[in-house]
């Protein structure tokens, strides 16, 4: 369980990684693949919530230290309105309950049924962009929801979802190499 | 709940607001531990985009290329020409102010740097070159094309920049409109993720009189930007009841850029 649960974390770091390698496609409104939120998504439905609660702590800071802009310092009698930024950590909160709403389908997940997560993992992203862009429309006033932004969070969502089985695949290889198991109630349905 | 569970409940919450509360300054030490950790993969990653990139455009304009090519060619050695005679102008100019006694010389200095990453977050409009602190760049200093204004530096790191593009909504601009007393803030838009993106000028004058095709130029007011930088072109004005706002067309093509330009100093 311990061995299992530190290659998760390692997973995490390596999504990262990889991250800079996943392009935004254009064609699709920018959409892009979030390999960093799937992987944490994925995980956080095979791990208890203390382990979950860590990924989200580690992929909120890492991402927002990604993402975040610096602050303009610029003559405040000229530009009288500037657009507030959110602050450095609001991701590890988003995380956090996007990884909360993932281990509602735990007790699925626990007998096998890890579709139903695949498709809760495109939900929760879209759920996740959402939010974000909800907290960027709130600190910076009126809320604009444009046709582009509907499909960028749609194709990022679709796209993120149809990488899900490859990402459980690849927990269940860790598991598999950790000896522990992901389907703990299949394996004892089995047995009945 | 378990008490486990809630006990690291609370331990998040903690780390969270730990990270909440970091003020500007140490959030800068995280992204540069964390952009040391990532550069190697970063660099891959940018190296693979640009050729990615590269290669789609060769195959797009490979005969396009080819004939502009040979009008590049000429203009080079035109602009060849006129750069050795305003060299010398610059000269004559700098001995008149020294005779003049000016206290201070023009002093227009800059950095060329590839874009090696687009749109890297999900949000912001912004991309990243290949130049950064070890070539004299800091932060908001002004990046141009050969058409106008990019935008500002966001962070620079080492060997790299963020560039925060004028389409995105945090980068304002103090503009004027060119043939009228006109003047405003220019800024982008949110939601605005199509390949011609279009700026809003705010802040005009009620019954402001100003024409499609007009150009907007940068004032200089603000302490960011350099004055008489080109921005973009009016496109519509909308009228309200206090004021006017106007949609401009950006200069610079920023979906096609390949080299930007970083203002390091100017002095007046």
């Amino acid at each position: 369980m311990l061995r299992y649960n530190i290659s998760t974390i390692f997973l995490l770091l390596a999504a990262f990684l990889v991250q800079q390698f996943v392009p935004a496609l254009t064609g699709l409104s920018n959409a892009r693949i979030l390999l960093v939120h799937l992987v944490f998504l994925c995980a956080a439905v095979t791990v208890a919530t203390p382990t979950m609660l860590l990924l989200a702590f580690i992929g909120g800071i890492f991402w927002d230290a990604h993402t975040s802009l610096a602050p303009i310092i610029a003559d405040p009698e000229v530009y009288t309105q500037p657009a507030e930024s959110l602050r450095f950590g609001y991701s590890i909160l988003l995380f956090g309950a996007m990884g909360f709403l993932m281990q509602g389908l735990y007790p699925l997940f626990r007998q096998g049924k890890w579709h139903f997560s695949a498709v809760l993992t495109g939900i929760a992203t879209f759920l996740y962009l959402a939010a974000d862009y909800s907290l960027i429309s709130f600190v910076r006033g009126d809320f604009v929801i444009t046709r582009p932004i509907i499909r960028l969070m749609s194709y990022t969502s679709l796209l993120t979802m149809l990488f899900s089985p490859l990402i459980f695949w690849l927990l269940f290889l860790l598991a598999k190499a950790s000896g522990h198991s992901l389907y703990p109630e299949a394996g004892k349905n089995r047995r009945r | 709940m378990k008490p486990l569970n809630l006990i690291a409940l609370l331990l998040f919450l903690a780390g969270a607001t730990w990270a909440l509360t970091r003020s500007e300054q140490v959030v800068r030490e995280i992204q540069i531990a964390y952009f040391k950790i990532i550069s190697p993969t970063l660099k891959s990653g940018s190296a693979l985009e640009t050729k990615s990139r590269s290669l789609l455009s060769e195959t797009r304009h490979s005969k396009e290329s080819e004939a502009k090519l040979a009008v590049i060619e000429g203009e080079i050695g035109r602009l060849r020409i006129i750069e050795s005679r305003f060299k010398e102008l610059e000269r004559e100019n700098s001995e008149l102010r020294h005779a003049l006694d000016f206290k201070k010389a023009t002093n227009f200095d800059v950095v060329a740097a590839q874009i090696i990453r687009r749109h890297p977050t999900t949000w912001w409009q912004t991309m990243e070159i290949d130049a950064g602190e070890d070539r004299g760049i800091g932060i908001q200093l002004s990046v141009l094309s050969n058409d106008g204004l990019v935008g500002i530096i966001d962070r620079p790191f080492h060997s790299r920049s963020s560039v925060l593009l004028i389409t995105d909504e945090k980068c304002q601009v103090s503009v004027r409109v060119e043939g009228s007393p006109e003047v405003g803030i220019l800024s982008g838009q949110r939601g605005e993720f199509d390949s011609s993106p279009m700026l809003r000028l705010r802040f005009l004058s009620k019954n402001a009189s100003l024409k499609p095709g007009q150009r907007v130029f940068t004032t200089g007011r603000g302490g960011i930007f350099q004055p008489n930088i080109l921005v973009g072109t009016i496109a519509s004005v909308e009228r309200g009841p206090l004021d006017s706002e106007a949609l401009v067309k950006p200069a610079v093509d920023l979906s096609d850029l390949g080299t930007v330009f970083v203002v390091l100093s100017e002095n007046h």
